[in-house]
């Protein structure tokens, strides 16, 4: 019974986990624009992060190392050292981008200015991130950011024309006032929203705070192939309400509001409440996964002791970059710089550094010195493999699209 | 592997093995006998003694891993760190763990001892960074390659002794595991990871002559032994 249980709450908080201010927003804004056509985009994301996920929650359970103990151990000093200064930066936007989200998705209910509600935020995330235990934060944050299901509950009762959603889906059909290039660059942004690499960090690392062991290797697969699926409906929910009611009316997403304004038209002002129930846990438990990711890239390059399964004291130094990561990132979102901005940024450099991560996470979950008998199996290879060439792509594409659309303009 | 204590599972204990420097023991997280990490072996220590090059210590800290960055950029940092703080004597010289401090290697360094107060800054010696990575010469003095690893064997009196050198092109640690055996997947990397080091060959350590200031190593003779993956 304890077992089910484990298995439903760790599925619940993978569902509600999966979506963060990078996919609420870039879910949106294609879905205005684009509708349907760019699901594949989501589709190919969520199998790549299940399948590297996977691999390094599997390297986690077998050896106790998370995904930055493997990229410093292959990868060496040096690249690895790149590899730290480069994520640490994404993650950190990413920090920012969540931290704003939570402070956006407060502003819809409180009203008063932004900068009055982002130091708040910034403390809060401390605190939680300083006191609360790993499974608290996991637990509770993932459960509350399930209300986001109120976007599928919008979809159906929007009632959409179920064999032309299909149509544009399989046909990427994409709105003829829309060009390729813009096609081609939501595309790398929707990949990079749904691969981003503080995932496989904190999923990796979580492992290691929650002592997984072999034993815990089938726990582990099921929340990942079955949460984070149902996460990615989430996301195509969100492209599919944004559709039906941005779409027509020719709005363009660029603030929180108007990625819950689909609900409120569908669902009035309870469906809205609910929403925005959902925008602030989401965001808030994805600030704290990335602050913790920070922590952790840098504990696991340095090999200090990081992690919330000792106490703050055993872990000085990990607690301190928390402390540091949590304080520039509120200083970043007190120059008033737009937070959805920030999120844009972010998930189009996580898919130009997609490689340096996930490549070492194939490389040894190969390893039978590393593994013994868990090595990847002949369909994890396979996917591995295709995914690290899809990876490839898309990161040698993601910067030259940025430029070339000026994001997405 | 089932521990005969507990009866816990446990990895399989890499010391009583051979055991490829660059790729098992550098880089590998540092855990006390409590659990408790303390740092990464930024370095490895090494000692001659009598014919052999033995493995005394492991190195950690900012000291030794600024030399590991290597070339102009380890350089800087190991002069600006001594800089910081110049009233402090051998600030740039690695803090070592002993080998009698270390239990067992699996995918981590196990120490046998707590991690308060183990490290310790008595002596400054050779390093494995600095072997790996050193141009290799023939009897002719041509230039065969790089140090890309180097292998070390447990001797009768349980020390690691380096056995021989995996001598090829590219960097050290590019080699990643696949010259160990045929079989690592995926296929993809492997195959690539082979032809970038078809020229991978391994020299015996009584053949090898290594000259730690110009920073070569001249072999006596040719070397022809192939690793692993190459017979295949």
């Amino acid at each position: 019974m304890s077992r089910l249980f484990a298995v439903a709450l760790g599925v619940l908080t993978a569902i509600g986990g999966f979506v963060d201010i990078g996919d609420l927003v870039t879910n949106a804004q294609v879905g205005a624009r684009f509708g349907f056509s760019l699901v594949w985009a989501t589709a190919i994301g969520v199998v790549g992060i299940c399948v590297f996920a996977e691999m390094s929650g599997r390297v986690a359970a077998v050896s106790g190392r998370a995904t930055f103990d493997l990229v410093r151990e292959r990868l060496g000093p040096r690249v690895g050292m790149l590899n730290l200064v480069s994520s640490m930066l994404i993650t950190f936007l990413t920090f920012v981008a969540e931290i704003g989200g939570v402070a956006l998705a407060l502003q819809l209910v409180a009203s008063v200015h932004l900068l009055l509600i982002v130091p708040l935020v910034g403390l809060l995330v401390w605190l939680l991130l300083w006191r609360a235990r790993f499974s608290a934060i996991e637990n509770v944050l993932g459960l509350l950011g399930l209300a986001l299901v109120v976007f599928a509950v919008a979809l159906w009762q929007l009632a959409p024309d179920w064999s032309s959603v299909a149509h544009q889906a399989v046909t990427l059909d994409k709105p003829a006032d829309e060009d390729w290039r813009t096609f081609a660059y939501y595309a790398v942004a929707l990949f990079g929203a749904a691969m981003t690499p503080y995932e496989v960090f904190f999923f990796s690392s979580g492992g290691v705070e929650e002592g997984w062991t072999t034993e815990d290797i089938a726990t582990m697969r099921a929340n990942v192939l079955v949460g984070f699926p149902l996460g990615g409906l989430l996301s195509v929910a969100i492209v599919g309400c944004s559709w039906l009611v941005l779409g027509p009316l020719e709005i363009g997403v660029d603030s929180l509001g108007q990625v819950a304004l689909p609900v409120a038209a569908a669902l009035g002002k309870v469906g809205l409440a609910v929403a925005i129930v959902g925008f602030v846990a989401a965001t808030f438990g994805a600030a704290c996964e990335t602050g913790l990711s920070v922590g952790y890239s840098v504990g696991q390059y340095f090999g200090a002791q990081w992690g919330k399964y000792v106490r703050a004291r055993e872990a000085a130094v990990f607690h301190v970059v928390l402390l540091l990561a949590t304080l520039a990132a509120t200083a970043f979102l007190m120059t008033q710089v737009d937070p959805i901005l920030v999120t844009e940024v972010s998930v189009v450099f996580s898919a130009a550094a997609l490689p340096l991560t996930y490549f070492p996470i194939l490389v040894v979950a190969n390893d039978p010195d590393y593994m013994g008998e868990h090595v990847n199996g002949r369909l994890a290879n396979a996917l591995g493999t295709f995914f690290l060439l899809v990876i490839a792509v898309a990161a040698t594409a993601a910067i030259p699209l940025m430029i070339w659309t000026r994001m997405g303009q | 592997m089932s521990d005969p204590e507990t009866g816990e599972e446990r990895l399989e204990n890499r010391l009583e093995a051979t055991i490829d420097g660059a790729l098992h023991l550098l880089d590998r997280q540092l855990l006390d006998r409590e659990g408790r990490m303390l740092g990464k072996v930024d370095d490895v220590e090494l000692t001659q003694r009598g014919d052999d090059l033995v493995i005394t210590g492991v190195l950690t800290g900012p000291a030794a891993l600024a030399q590991r960055l290597g070339g102009r950029l380890g350089g800087a940092m190991t002069r600006t760190w001594g800089q910081l703080r110049v009233s402090e004597p051998d600030r740039t010289r690695p803090w070592r763990i002993d080998v009698e401090d270390i239990d067992r290697l699996d995918s981590a360094l196990h120490l046998a001892v707590r991690r308060e107060g183990v490290l310790r800054r008595d002596r400054d010696a050779l390093r494995l960074g600095t072997l790996t990575g050193m141009d290799v010469l023939g009897p002719d003095g041509t230039r065969i390659g790089r140090v890309l690893d180097a292998r070390f064997q447990a001797d009768h009196h349980g020390r690691l002794v380096l056995v021989s050198l995996i001598v090829g092109h590219g960097r050290p640690g590019s080699l990643l595991g696949y010259d160990r055996r045929g079989d690592i997947g995926p296929r993809l990397v492997r195959v690539v990871v082979r032809r970038l080091h078809r020229h991978t060959v391994i020299a015996g350590a009584a053949d090898a002559e290594i000259s730690w200031e110009a920073r070569t190593v001249r072999l006596r003779s040719v070397p022809d032994r192939r690793p692993d993956h190459a017979l295949r």
